[in-house]
């Protein structure tokens, strides 16, 4: 960007060319509303005379202006605002026939829908003789920029996750409305509202068909006044209007520049205090102390799913019939890959999905099956936090509390209570965009248990934080959880998290439930190939039985030392295990011999890719400080007791 | 939100509804309706397209639409280019000078091209200076045309800029990393990604000036353009089946071409001037 060439410098003297078409009459009319005479020029004085004139001949009209287009913009925002949310909630044929038809106005002139209305409501002559006829023009022209500029901030902010994190709160429909969508959705409103406001003040081809002689507004003036006044006039009378549109597009400028802006500035960031540090204030010293003696105080709810399922209104269908009972107080881990339907089986058990027919979800001995969400007193953890922009971290966990009932003193203490569990006192008066990921969640957590909820349900809360920040919260979220002793849902992909998180773990297929049971049970008996897969690494190869062995490349095992495998004689059976139950040994004491294919050093062992049958690899770990090549020979031996069967 | 519909959705829904349906969707039915009120029917539509005087006054409408969209095309591009691609100080202050006309009513154009080319007009002066005659070409179809161009200019420089702005940085470093001149970068990679851009705001250009009416009826011209027929038709002849069939067949014309535009640009655009 540093040197300018000749080319820059003609490029520029035409766009100042253009500039000068633009600006310069403006400047001319500038300087002839304030000349005593134009012809003559500067030379004749400058004067206010004009002004005067024209305040004298012209001021009703200003007012009108102005009148009308407040009106229109109060007209606007009650009518635009609410069709707006309505079409982004429901997104059908039918509102986005209305999208496409509210628009029209601004593909056809005006002067036709002008010609229009006088067609068909002259007739009512109290009604075409007043502003309220121009009015009912301007509302029909700007409403769709005003519905549009809701939309599409209501479109870009998580408006949805916003509403469901209140409503898991407990708060209604007219309280999520006004509380959080409308504050929320300001930037689209202000923005909407001065285009409107703008757009008003100087409609003319609608407004110089609709006007009588009584009711006329600024632009109609101007035309008057530039037909039939002297040029000084008009000149004037267009400063006016110049007066009254630049501050209005100076604010439009400032308030859509943010909206355009994305992410939050890392100056506002609060310094985050060593991982470790937290780790061991987030309970308090007397709380630590009945954790190590294993206390787990139980104030939960238990929970039943009866035959549950879910198929989606375009026929996918998300959940196949299944069955869960998790006990009062129990951590109950969904985990499974993407797409596999568990943040669905949680939205059941929250009360914002309900299963299909004859599926039935009790808390306790309460059929809950028809309760929606915001009487269902969970509380729930998003992936996204959901936190209201709105409100700072004291009045995000407050808020629950107020739609509860509870006020004052009372209030107060539980606030407090809360922000003290999370050790996030300090934070109390932040706004939500100060903050970090990792107080981002704690905040959430504390907002949703604030209500003591009776089950508490966390849709991948840690997916959005870096490696070690996760590792710390995983540490605090389970001491918490065995702290307050609550019934929890907790869904993952990270199968760490599930063993280190979850009393019990259900292992989700796509669609469907793959295993329940503990960690332990699903690492080391896991009753599918996908399970034995998705949790951990398991290798697979081929053997045969004969004459009371398994039969391997390299050697042979004793049936009856590998009781869990069944088999007649001769026959080709596939045997699974899982990577730490082999070792790299001498030569002879192995079953399987190959070749080194990669090997990669991860601190604490180092992984072997095997070459097995041209194309398939096995893993193996090997621990110490051994190193491998590339096409290196090696023999591994297999510990008999790890062997598994698995069906498909 | 979730299973059964929110009853509160339909309450706040209906009184947009209704308003646009007995303000917009009614009066547009009855105008149409109105254009077929008359004494030859719908046939009205085809008896006007074949009449000489209306005929002339669409093809002089459209053809002067025509031209003002490509002058302005050639014009904001190249303006709308240069600004997006280089830094300078007072940058800004010209990209304000040069939108801030976005929101003048058409009579404020016609006035502003009144102070330039008019009888008292600043070029009329220049042109007495300098060459003895007073160049007047506001009352012509030259001052119509400088008229459009006005209000053209502005807005088709705001939409090409903001295409320009999206347009990915490394595409173009990308291209220098192969070699490619400045030229050969606006040539095969800025121009090309613009393509949808200049449709569109071509489109929107071509509307604005199809539909434009208080430019006009400042300038008070002798030649006519199908807005200022249908005002005459209307207010001053009474003859309203023909000034609404005349609408239609404008109003017509505008929404293909914004249809258009919205198509290729996927947002909804206005056409007001």
């Amino acid at each position: 960007m540093g040197k300018k060439t000749p080319l820059f410098y003609v490029q520029l003297v035409l766009t100042l060319l253009v500039c000068s078409f633009l600006i310069i009459p403006v400047m001319q009319s500038v300087t002839a509303g304030l000349t005593k005479n134009y012809i003559i020029g500067v030379k004749s004085g400058l004067t206010f005379q004009w002004f005067l004139k024209v305040w004298e001949l012209y001021r009703d009209t200003i007012f009108r202006s102005v009148m009308i287009a407040l009106i229109c913009l109060g007209c606007t925002l009650i009518l635009g605002v609410p069709a707006a949310y309505t079409m982004v909630k429901w997104q059908n044929r039918f509102t986005r026939l209305f999208e496409e038809l509210l628009v029209t106005p601004l593909a056809i002139p005006g002067l036709a829908i002008a010609l229009a209305l006088i067609i068909s409501y002259g007739g009512y002559t109290g009604f075409r003789q007043s502003w309220s006829f121009i009015l009912v023009g301007h509302i029909i022209f700007t409403l769709p920029f005003m519905v549009r500029s809701v939309i599409a901030v209501m479109s870009s902010i998580k408006l949805k996750e916003f509403e469901e994190g209140a409503a898991s709160l407990g708060a209604g429909f007219w309280n999520r409305f006004f509380q959080i969508v409308i504050p929320n959705t300001m930037p689209g409103i202000l923005a909407g509202s001065l285009m409107v406001f703008t757009l008003s003040i100087g409609e003319f081809n609608l407004t110089w068909m609709l006007h009588t002689p009584i009711t006329k507004t600024l632009p109609v003036g101007l035309a008057d006044s530039y037909a039939s006044m002297r040029l000084e006039i008009g000149s004037a009378y267009t400063i006016v209007f110049f007066l009254m549109i630049i501050p209005l597009l100076v604010a439009m400028q400032a308030v859509t520049k943010p909206i355009k802006g994305k992410g939050f500035s890392e100056k506002n960031m609060i310094p985050e205090r060593k991982s470790e540090e937290l780790a061991e204030n987030m309970i308090s010293p007397t709380k630590r102390t009945e954790l190590k003696n294993g206390h787990r105080s139980s104030s939960g709810t238990s929970l039943l799913l009866e035959n549950c399922s879910k198929t989606f209104l375009d026929g996918t269908r998300a959940l196949q019939p299944f069955n869960l009972t998790v006990e009062a107080g129990e951590t109950v881990v969904i985990l499974g890959p993407s797409g596999c339907g568990k943040t669905t089986l949680l939205r059941i058990i929250a009360g914002l999905e309900s299963s299909d027919p004859p599926g039935r979800v009790f808390f306790g001995e309460e059929e809950v099956s028809d309760v929606p969400i915001e009487r269902r007193n969970v509380g729930m953890v998003f992936q996204s936090y959901a936190l209201f922009p709105n409100m700072n971290v004291r009045e995000n966990i407050a808020y629950g509390l107020k739609v509860h009932g509870f006020g004052g003193k009372d209030l107060e203490k539980r606030v407090n209570e809360m922000l003290d569990m999370m050790k996030v006192g300090e934070l109390r008066d932040r706004r939500i965009d100060q903050l970090s990921g990792g107080q981002k969640q704690r905040v959430a957590l504390a907002r949703a248990i604030a209500v003591r909820p009776r089950v508490l349900l966390m849709d991948e809360p840690l997916t959005a934080l870096d490696a070690k920040l996760r590792d710390t919260l995983r540490m605090e979220i389970d001491s918490l959880l065995r702290h307050l002793g609550i019934t929890s849902i907790y869904v993952t992909h990270d199968q760490a998290e599930a063993m280190a998180l979850g009393d019990r773990i259900v292992v989700m297929e796509i669609a469907k439930v793959a295993q329940v049971g503990t960690p332990r049970q699903i690492y080391f008996q896991p009753q599918s190939r996908f399970v034995a897969d998705f949790v951990g690494t398991i290798n697979r190869i081929f053997c045969r039985i004969q004459a009371g062995h398994l039969l391997l490349p390299a050697g042979t095992i004793q049936l009856e030392d590998v009781p869990q495998v069944q088999g007649g004689e001769g026959e080709e059976l596939e045997i699974f295990f899982r990577p730490e139950h082999a070792e790299v040994t001498e030569k002879g004491r192995g079953q399987l011999r190959s070749t080194v294919a990669a090997a990669f050093f991860m601190g604490d062992h180092t992984r072997l890719l095997i070459d097995w049958n041209g194309g398939e690899y096995l893993t193996i770990e090997a621990k110490g400080n051994q190193t491998f090549s590339k096409g290196q020979e090696v023999e591994i031996r297999i510990d008999p007791k790890a062997l598994l069967t698995l069906k498909v | 939100m979730h299973r059964h519909r929110n009853p509160h959705l339909l309450f706040l829904f209906v009184p947009s509804l209704a308003v646009f349906a007995a303000f917009f969707l009614i009066p547009l039915t009855r105008l149409a309706l109105t254009s077929a009120s008359g004494p030859s029917g719908f046939n009205l539509y085809l008896l006007s397209l074949t009449h000489p005087r209306y005929l002339l006054t669409l093809v002089n409408t459209i053809v002067l639409s025509i031209v003002v969209t490509l002058v302005t095309l050639i014009i904001s591009g190249f303006t709308g280019v240069f600004l997006t691609r280089n830094q300078f100080p007072g940058k800004s202050l010209i990209v304000s000078l040069l939108t801030f006309p976005l929101a003048f009513p058409g009579v404020v154009v016609g006035f502003m091209i009144i102070l330039l080319v008019g009888r008292q007009g600043l070029i009329g002066d220049v042109s007495r200076f300098m060459i003895g005659q007073k160049m007047v070409l506001a009352y012509s179809i030259t001052g119509l045309f400088l008229g459009y161009l006005y209000f053209s200019i502005p807005r088709v420089i705001i939409t090409l800029m903001a295409a320009a702005e999206k347009i990915d940085p490394s595409l173009e470093e990308a291209a220098r990393s192969l070699g490619a001149s400045p030229f050969l970068v606006i040539k095969d990679i800025l121009v090309p990604a613009l393509i949808p851009g200049l449709i569109s705001s071509g489109a929107i250009c071509f509307a604005t000036s199809m539909g434009a009416f208080g430019t006009a009826f400042t300038l008070a011209t002798d030649i006519d353009v199908l807005p200022i027929v249908i005002y005459t038709e209307f207010t001053l002849l009474a003859n309203i089946p023909l000034a609404a069939a005349l609408s239609i067949i404008l109003g017509v014309i505008t929404w293909v071409a914004l249809s258009v535009a919205r198509t290729i640009s996927g947002t909804t655009v206005a056409a007001s001037g």
